[in-house]
């Protein structure tokens, strides 16, 4: 056809086509975010009476599907071995006090908007008791006001940039103190004082450097660069030559997601190598290696609570298990021990509850989550009861040629989790009374924090 | 007054410095630039298929960016399975999204030419569809490609003063820029001199006319949208080991693929390669002086209004009436 043709056609369409046409696109679209991005309570196994009913929010479509999918499948594993009385719910009978758990999984397709909507069904019409799910902290901010308001409980498994306290939020993934705040001083002291920050556009990655670099600064470090790139770019030939310019002595980088790879892999082609400038990541885990290949990052250093490679007998337990479910090939990861671990915090709240013969609603299992001990593949943890983060072990690891991690850094036992950056906002901390009457929990102390750890009882 | 001379002086002497600085930053601006052409080679690899596809058949192909992917995906599995090289992928991945997108155009796209709106949408659709095979398939994990050991290093064409190279570019990225330009060529050549060129652009010219002197104008548009996707393969294959492979990769490209053409655009095929300089360049050069986000927010701006004003494209003869 030729050009003349399409333009006589274009604008030949009149006005009642053109509202044909676009309800057709509007249609389509309908029909693709509902097969997308559609729910479905499971009831692959035999469920037995009165079920649990947990929502299970994850996007398994979309771009950060890549993440959010290996955080579905580490919850899956955990709700399973719950229903049937394996791994570490072994001896807790099967199902929680006689009642299995029925999971209501729905998927938000990555889209922000998506995720509010999603939370309301769950809580709204599939009357979930909780739910297990987000990964970006703009999805976390996208569902917060629905929990809130509907009075709720969110489970949230990720490493974040803090300075958030929600008495509808149970944070299980590391806070600011238990990622940066060992991860600074540890590149100043092993690399040197300069510090190039890079990360993708939006809240976390922009938080939890500024966080970084507040530390870094006070520490004496200088910050010699900060760049961002949108959010699943994959071309870094900008950053990387700013990094070659400014000439810093280690690259801190919050990339996340589809970037991670070609970053690493476009660092290590354009000539820059990990014992000059080695990357200190907080987003960079075993899956991410695995997908870029271990000799583009070997060298480099992740700053997480969990590695493949922690020696616990229940860490042993927890690989075995999870190959033996998705397939031998498959890694595990700090998130996804993070999202494994929440479900059992979870369940033992709930078995608590139930025990003492109550009833499972927001305000008891919220109660009973608070202090919660669990003896996790990463080590002994605990939620703790004032602010609702967990107490998490602060490791650092330096990749291997085999894509593991070398643990070169690790706190003798979990760190006491303290929700606001304290570089940023000295003293302030945030405690919630017992029972949690939702009141404003932030304190300001004025004092130097000091670092505690969790005592084994 | 005396406090002004002072004050100009100082001024004067501070510009100095700055002009040192400037002179020093002018080296990096220059390997910057040197860069630049490491974006223009993935914008003209991704860009060349939709020159065939739009630029010649006129088809919006919103699918294109999948077709991209498709390639990484036959690369990665051609890896996995039997350890091939990623240079021997090459060819089957040409061949195999190239045999893709005719079974596409057999039955989605050729039901619907001259009837852009729906060509739109169908290929929306398949999108979407080519996205959730892959993942069922292959799941949503990022997938790892080897890059071939022996292209690597850097080329380093200036070095400063310590001896460590100041404008220096990977082997890689010129690679990428000679196999596009090296697919230009092909493509080009294939277009003018040969009798399919001939009769690719007798159909889309006058498809009656060329019909009528017997030309099989439905097998030409089967390869010719063929071929397109067979680039765009050959596109996914090469940038999968500096990039990430997952199955919303093509996405990233499909937005700068069409800008490429747009602005460069579509009667000739130089179009797409001036149109792949011209944004590569200039959103590295601007990246470089902002920053990637803004970059992509000024090129995505200046595209829009060059539509506006030249919607057939910066380099574009008269067209006949």
């Amino acid at each position: 056809m030729s050009k003349k043709d399409k333009s006589t056609l274009l604008n030949g369409i009149s006005r009642r086509k053109f509202i044909k046409y676009s309800s057709l696109a509007v249609g389509s679209g309908i029909l693709a975010s509902c097969t997308g991005a559609g729910t479905s309570s499971t009831g692959d196994e035999e469920l037995g009476e009165n079920p649990i009913k947990v929502g299970v929010m994850y996007s398994t479509t979309g771009s950060i599907a890549i993440v959010e999918k290996s955080l579905q499948d580490a919850t899956f594993l955990a709700l399973e071995q719950i229903n049937t009385n394996t791994g570490p719910w072994e001896g807790n009978g099967e199902g929680i006090n006689g009642r299995k758990i029925q999971k209501v999984v729905v998927n938000p397709n990555s889209d922000w908007d998506l995720y509010n909507q999603m939370s309301k069904r769950l809580i709204d019409e599939d009357k979930v008791v909780c739910v297990l799910g987000c990964y970006t902290s703009a999805s976390r901010k996208s569902v917060l006001p629905v929990f809130e308001e509907k009075d709720s409980i969110l489970y949230y498994p990720v490493y974040y940039e803090g300075n958030e306290c929600s008495s509808n939020v149970f944070y299980t993934g590391a806070a600011p103190n238990q990622q940066i705040t060992d991860s600074i001083p540890y590149c100043k002291e092993n690399f040197g004082p300069k510090g190039f920050f890079v990360g993708s556009d939006y809240i976390y990655p922009k938080e939890s450097n500024r966080i970084a670099k507040a530390e870094l600064e006070k520490i004496g470090g200088k910050v010699v660069g900060d760049e961002y790139s949108p959010l699943g770019t994959t071309e870094f030939i900008t950053i990387i030559n700013k990094i070659k310019q400014a000439k810093p002595d280690f690259v801190l980088s919050n990339l996340v997601g589809d970037s991670i790879p070609a970053f690493y892999r476009q660092y290590k082609d354009a000539g820059l190598t990990s014992d000059k400038v080695p990357i200190m990541a907080y987003p960079t885990t075993e899956e991410e290696i695995q997908a870029m290949g271990s000799e583009y990052a070997t060298g480099h250093y992740t700053s997480f609570n969990y590695f493949q490679t922690v020696e616990t007998p229940e860490n042993a337990a927890f690989v075995e298990q999870f190959k033996a479910k998705f397939g031998d090939n498959r890694v595990t990861n700090g998130v996804m021990e993070a999202a494994y671990i929440q479900t059992f915090f979870m369940a033992q709240a709930m078995q608590d509850v139930l025990k003492d013969g109550g009833e499972l609603n927001t305000q008891t299992i919220r109660e009973a989550t608070r202090g919660q001990e669990f003896q996790a593949p990463q080590g002994l943890v605990k939620v703790d009861p004032d602010n609702y983060h967990a107490y998490l072990y602060s490791r650092i690891g330096k990749w291997k040629e085999d894509g593991q991690a070398e643990i070169v850094f690790a706190t003798p036992a979990a760190v006491q989790p303290i929700a606001w950056s304290q570089t940023l906002y000295p003293g302030r901390v945030c405690t919630r009374p017992v029972p949690d009457t939702r009141s404003s929990p932030i304190k300001e102390t004025g004092k130097d924090l000091q670092v505690k750890y969790l005592e084994k009882t | 007054m005396y406090a002004h001379l002072f004050s100009f002086f100082y001024l004067a002497q501070e510009a100095v410095a700055e002009e040192t600085t400037q002179a020093f930053s002018l080296v990096a601006l220059s390997n910057q630039l040197v860069n630049g052409i490491g974006i223009v080679g993935i914008l003209l690899l991704t860009g060349l298929g939709l020159a065939i596809t739009f630029g010649v058949m006129r088809i919006i192909n919103l699918a294109h960016g999948e077709f991209i992917m498709l390639g990484a995906y036959v690369t990665f599995w051609m890896q996995s399975t039997f350890g091939m090289d990623l240079l021997l992928t090459i060819p089957f991945s040409f061949l195999i999204t190239g045999a893709i997108g005719a079974l596409v155009e057999l039955t989605i796209i050729r039901r619907l030419y001259g009837r852009p709106l729906e060509t739109l949408l169908a290929t929306w659709g398949l999108s979407i569809v080519l996205q959730g095979v892959i993942k069922l398939i292959f799941t949503a994990q990022l997938k790892y490609v080897k890059s071939p050991p022996y292209i690597s290093g850097n080329l380093t064409l200036l070095k400063d003063a310590q001896g460590s190279p100041a404008i220096a570019i990977s082997y890689y990225r010129l690679f990428i820029i000679f196999v596009a330009i090296a697919l230009l060529v092909l493509t080009g050549y294939l277009l003018n001199k040969t009798d399919l060129g001939r009769q690719v652009r007798a159909v889309t010219q006058n498809r009656d006319m060329a019909r009528c002197l017997g030309v099989n104008t439905s097998l030409i548009d089967m390869l010719t949208f063929a071929y397109g996707c067979g680039l765009a393969g050959v596109a996914g294959t090469v940038i999968s080991s500096l990039k990430s492979v997952s199955p919303p990769m093509g996405q990233d490209y499909l937005v700068d693929a069409w800008m490429t053409v747009v602005t460069g655009g579509v009667d000739k095929l130089i179009g797409v390669l001036a149109g792949a300089f011209l944004i590569g360049e200039s959103s590295s050069g601007i990246a470089y002086l902002l920053n990637d986000p803004t970059a992509r927010v000024i090129v995505l701006a200046a595209v829009i209004i060059l539509i506006r004003y030249k919607p057939e494209g910066l380099f574009t003869i008269q067209k006949r009436g």
